[in-house]
């Protein structure tokens, strides 16, 4: 599975201009700006309520933008979702716990159109290791296990972005390597990648990374080079120091605070 | 045992209230909503006019006729024996009154239209408090009064209260359980994440919300087989109409409980808060849809409010086919699934709306 054509340069995976949405009085996106290329892993890095996950749910198109533009894989968000393109893991394994492992799975290749479902289901199931499981009822699997499945839900038709936000949220350190280990055999095969995270180890696995506080990019690299561009001996000072303009230095340690490794 | 522990409690559970003013605001209202339903029910003493038919073969004796329309509740009309009886039979009228030549002397037959036994009961009361105050006059002088008999077009004096309400005790139980279901199950689509996985498919709102229609309709067809077969072979319900016209009012009225529990679903944040919208959308339907008072002898205030009720179209439709043995293509069956199917493509649209992309 997950076989796709090598990527041919120039058009951009995503490719977010000026981004705005307000939800009553609270701005979550000011105008965020970014490009994701084909074939990378994205990370959006910021603290909790920065505007990662309104974003993220922007190009699944599950929110529209107030203003600004947003093309993904070419086209409109909604446009891409409806053929397919797309695989979106929420934050939480948003599946239904009283059906199988198994139903799980055919419920929603049903739902993307998905052919030949006997064999992309079972080679799903390897992949993520739960093939002894599949009739197990979800309800009963561990926390572990249900993300791992929830990954396999969103990968199924073969997407050629995956959003992930916060995709390992209470999952172990040992899991959390397999997870990424997967991301970047993903990527192999031609897959893009934008994930959301506030975990830094995380952050540097990352091919390039937007550095996001109150709903705009604030800068934007790979690891290396935003710790080269703050002078920083790490990526979390870096993120500080990118972030918390002078006058602003309580915000920085606010931002710290909500900041974990 | 510590004071102060119980003491914490109690005002959590406070604070939870003041947190979740929709709680403390149903736990208020639905009170006073039901407690002023009964109150307009029941409070008040409603001078109800029962339509009487009084046939023109000229064998029902004058006085008989004068002393009816002396009745206050009773609101006579003439017309030819064959014109009173369709009256009947449309439901324009609740019951005949004609005079047929027995051996002896003229007996006074009330034909009640019999449908719905509460209401046989007032009309019949009403009427042979006529026919006795016409005795006590000029009639027969010494309180002869002339003899009654008592026909009925539908139903009969065999018909149990459980015969009559049968037809109502079905759709309630089917209105009430596909409704709560769905407004639970789809709230747990809503708060578990797994409605914003699915508008994040190619999945449209239609299509999802037919999907579940269809679902539900499945299983809440299986309840109505068990509910029908239940009252029929088991409690000996009688019932005259074909079994299929019931089942598509059935299908109608599951249609529009179904999406409106989704819609309704759109409103809780939680199981609780689904869970005390019963009273708002249910009791109403208790309280005027004919279970426990005729419609048309609801209180005048009251009965615009019965008219907007799914489950009123819902009761007359299946009294007309269990109880009238009325065809499917009676106009009076075809109004009612009329009138459901808008309720349905209302609910539909609604539920639909209520399934916004943007949940955040």
């Amino acid at each position: 599975m997950w076989e796709h054509p090598p990527v041919t340069g120039g058009t951009p995976a995503l490719d977010a201009r000026d981004v705005a949405k307000r939800f009553g009085r609270v701005e979550a996106l000011r105008g965020l700006t970014l490009t994701v290329r084909s074939g990378e892993i994205y990370g959006l890095l910021g603290p909790n309520g920065s505007g990662k996950t309104t974003f993220i749910r922007c190009v699944a198109g599950l929110v529209r933008p107030d203003a600004g533009t947003l093309s993904v894989l070419g086209e409109a968000p909604r446009a891409a979702i409806s053929r397919g393109r797309i695989g979106y893991m929420t934050q939480t394994a948003a599946l239904y716990p009283e059906l199988s492992v198994d139903e799980n799975l055919r419920f929603f290749g049903a739902l993307v159109g998905l052919r030949d479902a006997d064999r992309h289901i079972e080679e799903a199931l390897r992949t993520i290791d739960l093939l002894d499981r599949r009739r197990s009822i979800v309800g009963t699997l561990s926390g572990g296990m249900r993300q791992r499945l929830s990954l396999a839900a969103a990968l199924l038709h073969d997407p050629r972005l995956l959003l992930l936000d916060e995709p390992t949220v209470g999952v172990d350190p040992a899991l959390r390597r397999e997870f990424w280990q997967h991301f970047r055999s993903l990527t192999e095969r031609g897959v893009t990648i934008l994930v959301s995270s506030h975990v830094m180890d995380e952050a540097a696995r990352c091919d390039r990374l937007g550095l996001i506080r109150e709903g705009r990019v604030l800068a934007e690299g790979s690891a290396t080079e935003l710790v080269a561009r703050a002078g920083t001996p790490d990526l979390e000072s870096a993120f500080l120091a990118l972030s918390a303009p002078a006058a602003q230095g309580g915000g920085a340690a606010a931002a710290s605070e909500r900041l974990r490794t | 045992m510590s004071p102060r522990r119980v003491r914490a409690v109690a005002q959590r559970i406070a604070q939870q209230f003041r947190h979740d003013r929709r709680s403390l605001g149903l736990l208020i209202v639905a009170p006073i909503l039901v407690l002023s339903l009964v109150g307009a029910l029941w409070g008040s003493n409603t001078s109800q006019r029962t339509k009487v038919i009084v046939a023109t073969d000229g064998r029902l004796p004058a006085q008989v006729i004068d002393a009816l329309r002396r009745v206050d509740t009773l609101d006579i009309t003439t017309d030819t024996p064959e014109g009173a009886m369709r009256q009947l039979r449309d439901a324009k009228a609740d019951a005949v009154v004609s005079g047929r030549v027995g051996v002896v002397r003229t007996e006074i037959v009330i034909t009640l239209e019999g449908s719905d036994a509460l209401r046989s009961g007032s009309v019949l009361g009403a009427i042979q408090k006529g026919i006795i105050s016409a005795a006590g006059g000029a009639l027969g002088g010494a309180g002869a009064a002339p003899p009654l008999q008592i026909e009925y077009l539908h139903g009969g004096p065999d018909y149990t209260l459980l015969d009559h309400l049968a037809p109502l005790l079905v759709s309630l139980f089917a209105f009430f359980f596909t409704f709560l279901l769905s407004a639970v199950s789809f709230l747990r689509e809503r708060t578990s994440g797994t409605l914003e996985r699915l508008m994040a498919t190619p999945l449209l709102r239609g299509e999802l919300v037919l999907g579940y229609l269809a679902g539900f309709s499945f299983f809440a067809l299986i309840q109505a087989v068990v509910i029908i077969g239940f009252t029929v072979l088991v409690l000996r319900v009688k019932y005259t109409g074909n079994i299929g016209t019931i089942f598509l009012i059935e299908a109608l009225l599951v249609i529009v409980s179904v999406s409106l529990g989704l819609f309704i679903s759109a409103f809780a944040r939680n199981e609780l808060q689904a869970v005390q919208f019963i009273p708002i959308v249910l009791l109403p339907q208790v309280f005027l849809s004919g279970l426990l008072v005729p419609v048309d002898q609801l209180p005048e205030v009251l009965r615009p409010f019965s008219a907007v009720l799914p489950l009123t179209y819902a009761n007359e439709a299946l009294r007309s086919v269990m109880i009238r043995g009325f065809p499917l293509d009676d106009p009076l069956i075809v109004r009612d699934l009329l009138v459901l199917a808008v309720f349905g493509v209302l609910t539909v649209a609604g539920a639909i709306a209520s399934i916004r992309r943007e949940v955040a």
